[in-house]
């Protein structure tokens, strides 16, 4: 049975929208009242017509050589402009691009065209389905984009032989092959994690998707399993949600994003959803805006509660490895993967979060990232992370089905710092990183001939008063918190600039603006093959001086041994002495991590076992329970201990 | 080096099989390839695709739907008109010669690379993708995974025994392997190199001989029908060699290239070899063909600087264009004449 209950909505909430603040911002803010889930919901509404609008309003009716499907949708939904919409449909698929880029705004622009468009663009439309064959692309977010897209598209026209689809196939044998995906899709990631996990790129071409589903799908059950898969994909945000910073680890992150979090598509969806932060045009948000979905209130608590801090553990999986799998891969349905283990600490000023390390995902990982509040994101690089900038045909052939001589040229045709020492982002065979609330670990043992052996961590523009301790430790403050670092190499300061890199223009895309993103930012860069570092972070309110908080790290036993592996035994600020060797599995006070016991979701907002198929969000009394087996979604209400 | 006619005819193709029945068949060569030359700031190719060699006007004309990510052509030699493309997206088909395309394989299976059929029944349709060795029994409606025996799925080149037909030879990512059972079971061929075997030709002449490249080992050669295989070609053996033929009527004759080893030819049936390729514009080697068509020619594709022929052994190049493709097979197939 298919069920969604939702509390009374004259419940109060004890922490709301906006309403949770740092001890910092509450000192200077005056309490502000809590709001019914009624109230949260009625404002939510207000975001989605206020953007609705907004992307209307952007629309230049004498102008139709610009505008996206996304701004033919919205003016179809307030029948606007619909002449400049007709040409621009026109216009703008002449010829048809970009595969499932294409496909799922013209689905949007379809059904938001139900009554509204006219036969001849009907016409020009299923023509555009018969004769343009889009690729069903290689990652896991093309493949959702692709399969709900076209489940869609065929579901309008469901009687449709195979003659007006540009893949031979009727319309009932486009339904049931991607409804079986789509399912297979949700199977595994509620068993197994998501392949592509946590980006804040990237969470938008999950939640256009499933947007999609729940705003069009006329079958009831992928209807239902959207909303649940939107309500999924969202908790999984809103646990390492940070005023809309995605904090913690990532699988895939653009440059810009990276060194400037609060502009990253997660804060857009931060902005719809929960009301944090500024609007932002974003077509993933304009989508959720159209389909008419709601999130459950609790949603709306767990994002936003940030009175206390808390730990927050994840298993996720990598994408798909067909070739150089490793012995530490398992099969799932005849595809090999590794486990990837989350760990994030999310603390009222910021949210430390790390992952295990390794080549976990293709071209863009982060493994570790710090970011923390500010009070105006504009322009803020509040953020601090680390890598061993590492590019290798055994990554690209590992994950995509080109050859090894070509695979890292054909990367750094899109991806253009992929093969550049200067780059930001990416995972390494040669890292690992293990993580205990506040303090970080990371552990380097780089061979000789690597093609870039060094190590890299940014020190951003927003990490003020930095010094270089004779002690080793470098001391920095980011905002609400105070950063110690202590390398176990020498290093030098390099500032962040790709001038070279963007010579003839590559990359233009995603790097534009990039002298205003990096300037004042530099890495520390270290030659030494065994290397590594600690990173211990602590919130300024917990010292009377910055000095104080120097000192008081300076007395912290802390043992570094680089030969014949990188190896450190360090005493942490709460007293927890943890070890690690690279190689062997890390300790907190003598007793060892264990991965095995990692769930799916483990932290006080959500709960979830491996292949359970269920996820259960929790705050204060309420549980919500997404039952992917049994396709249900629950409110329940428990006595609180 | 001398540059023919650019002759891309884009045509929505029917290849004379509008009277098949009374068709002559012919061999032609084929070519799929991704122009990646100019794709700058995208992942995105300018234009893929599938081309046929028109002999008579020196050019090539696009057969099939465009697609992203096409990788090869399979025709089946008992009823041209039946053709498989492998595809990213799956297998497209087309029953007609080439005027309609059905995609026959669902979201299970993906990435397929090379597609053999069985010249003695065309029901039997064998692919190999990075995600595993697929067989058809039903000549392409329904596909299942047939892996056992595999120790890697990724498999990048399938042949067929035209002398037992149930006997297929894999290339895959752990080396050449073998199955007596159409596909049902695998088992690796001894002496095989162990790394991934990128292509592989058997002679039409002598079919006891084959060929095959590999990754990072360089030209393997077998002279007992894939019994045993040898190391041949020593400059060659560190190379990941892309491209492999054999002649199709001078069994001794047999040529091999690869990244930035151009292309090397032996005449003495795998005992010397000699670097032909030096006249080329690059050496960087992604596919090789004997033409069956012209006793002396050799058509070599190299990545992104154009695809050439030779008809006096390497001592001048013809430029056969695409300039810019990366091409990813190069091999002939059975057509009719128009």
């Amino acid at each position: 049975m298919l069920s969604q209950l939702y509390l009374p909505n004259l419940r109060f909430l004890a922490l709301a929208l906006g309403v949770v603040v740092s001890p910092l911002i509450q000192a200077s803010q005056p309490p502000v009242a809590p709001l019914s889930d009624a109230e949260l919901v009625r404002l939510y509404r207000e975001r989605c017509e206020y953007l609705i609008d907004q992307t209307v309003a952007a629309t230049d009716p004498n102008d139709s050589s610009r505008g996206s499907s996304f701004t033919i949708a919205a003016n179809l939904r307030r029948e606007t402009n619909l002449e400049w919409a007709r040409e621009r449909l026109r216009l703008s698929n002449d010829p048809p691009s970009g595969s499932m880029f294409w496909m799922h705004p013209m689905v949007l622009l379809m059904e938001e065209g139900r009554g509204v468009l006219n036969d001849e663009d009907w016409a020009f439309i299923k023509e555009l389905w018969r004769t343009y064959f889009p690729y069903r692309g290689d990652t896991e977010n093309h493949w959702v984009m692709y399969y709900v897209s076209l489940y869609l598209a065929a579901e309008m026209f469901p009687d449709a032989g195979p003659e007006a689809w540009y893949n031979g196939k009727s319309s009932k044998e486009i339904m049931a092959d991607a409804k079986e995906f789509l399912l297979d899709w949700m199977r595994i990631t509620t068993s197994y994690g998501q392949g592509e996990y946590d980006s804040p790129n990237y969470i938008e071409e999950y939640t256009r998707p499933m947007a999609l589903l729940v705003g069009w799908a006329q079958d009831p059950e992928l209807q239902q399993m959207g909303k649940m898969m939107m309500d999924y994909i969202l908790l999984d945000y809103a646990v390492e949600n940070l005023e809309g910073l995605y904090g913690g680890a990532h699988s895939r992150l653009y440059p810009r994003y990276l060194l400037q979090p609060g502009m990253a598509h997660s804060a857009a969806h931060a902005w719809l959803l929960w009301g944090q932060g500024e609007y932002r045009s974003n077509g993933g948000t304009l989508m959720i805006a159209l389909s008419g979905y709601t999130p459950p209130p609790i949603l709306f608590r767990i994002a936003t509660d940030r009175d206390k801090a808390y730990i927050h553990k994840e298993l996720k999986r990598t994408r798909w490895r067909f070739r150089h799998a490793g012995p530490e891969s398992f099969e799932v349905d005849g595809k090999r993967t590794i486990p990837v283990y989350k760990y994030s600490y999310v603390h009222p000023d910021y949210i430390l979060g790390s992952s295990q390390g390794g080549l976990l995902q293709p071209i863009q990982q982060q493994t570790w990232s710090l970011v923390w509040r500010e009070e105006n994101m504009e322009g803020k690089s509040n953020t601090m992370f680390g890598l061993q900038p590492y590019s290798s045909p055994i990554e690209g052939t590992m994950y995509f089905a080109s050859d090894w001589d070509t695979v890292t040229d054909l990367i750094a045709r899109s991806k253009v710092d992929y093969d550049s020492e200067d780059k930001l982002e990416g995972g390494s065979p040669y890292e690992q990183v293990f993580q205990h609330e506040s303090t970080l670990i990371a552990l380097y043992d780089i061979p000789e001939g690597t093609r870039f052996p060094s190590i890299s961590t940014l020190f951003s523009r927003d990490i003020n008063r930095r010094i270089e301790d004779d002690s080793g430790w470098i001391f920095g403050q980011g905002g609400p918190v105070y950063i110690a670092y202590r390398p176990f190499a020498p290093g030098e300061w390099k500032p962040v600039d790709w001038t070279g890199l963007l010579k003839g223009g590559a990359g233009a895309w995603f790097s534009t603006g990039f002298k205003e993103l990096s300037e004042g930012s530099e890495c520390l860069v270290s030659r030494s093959l065994k290397n590594g570092y600690i990173v211990e972070i602590a919130p300024v309110s917990a010292f009377e001086t910055y000095r104080d908080f120097q000192e008081t790290i300076k007395a912290l036993p802390v043992e570094v041994q680089l030969e014949p592996t990188p190896k450190v035994s360090y005493t942490n600020l709460a007293g927890v002495k943890l070890e690690a060797e690279y190689g062997g599995t890390p300790s907190v006070d003598g007793e060892k991590v264990d991965y095995s016991s990692w769930k799916l979701f483990d932290g006080p907002f959500a709960q979830a076992e491996r292949e359970s198929q269920s996820l259960e969000m929790i705050y204060g009394s309420e549980r919500y329970i997404l039952d992917f087996v049994n396709r249900s979604a629950e409110t329940t209400l428990v006595e609180e201990k | 080096m001398k540059r023919t006619k650019l002759g891309y005819l884009t045509l929505s193709l029917a290849i004379g099989f509008s009277s098949l029945g009374a068709a002559e068949e012919e061999r032609t060569l084929f070519i799929a390839f991704a122009m990646t030359k100019a794709q700058e700031a995208s992942s995105i190719p300018t234009d893929s695709g599938i081309y046929l060699r028109n002999e008579e006007e020196s050019s090539w004309s696009r057969i099939g739907p465009v697609i992203q990510s096409m990788n090869s052509l399979a025709v089946d030699p008992s009823a041209p008109a039946t053709m498989f493309m492998a595809c990213g997206n799956g297998i497209v088909r087309s029953r007609d010669g080439g005027k309609n395309w059905r995609l026959v394989t669902g979201w299970r299976e993906s990435d397929f690379l090379k597609i053999a059929i069985d010249p003695e029944n065309g029901d039997s349709i064998y692919g190999t993708s990075v995600w595993g060795f697929h067989l058809s029994r039903d000549g392409g409606e329904t596909w299942t995974a047939a892996n056992k025996g595999l120790k890697e799925k990724y498999c990048r080149t399938i042949i067929v025994d035209q002398r037992n037909t149930r006997r297929l030879v894999l290339g895959t990512g752990d080396g050449i392997y073998e199955s007596r059972n159409g596909g049902d079971s695998w088992a690796q061929v001894r002496s095989s190199p162990r790394s991934a075997i990128l292509r592989m030709d058997r002679s039409l002449k002598n079919p006891d001989l084959w060929i095959a490249g590999s990754e990072g080992e360089g030209v393997y050669l077998s002279t007992n029908d894939g019994k045993t295989w040898r190391s041949v070609a020593e400059t060659l053996s560190e190379t990941n060699v892309y491209g492999v033929s054999l002649h199709p009527k001078r069994e001794s004759r047999m040529a091999a290239g690869g990244w930035s080893q151009g292309v090397w030819v032996s005449n003495d049936g795998g005992v010397s070899w000699e670097d032909r390729g030096s006249g080329l514009p690059s050496q960087n080697v992604t596919a090789v063909a004997f033409d069956e068509n012209h006793a002396d020619r050799l058509w070599v594709s190299t990545f992104e600087e154009g695809t050439y022929y030779t008809d006096d052994d390497g001592k001048t190049w013809i430029d056969g264009d695409l300039y810019g493709a990366y091409v990813f097979d190069l091999d002939f197939v059975t057509t009719a004449k128009p």
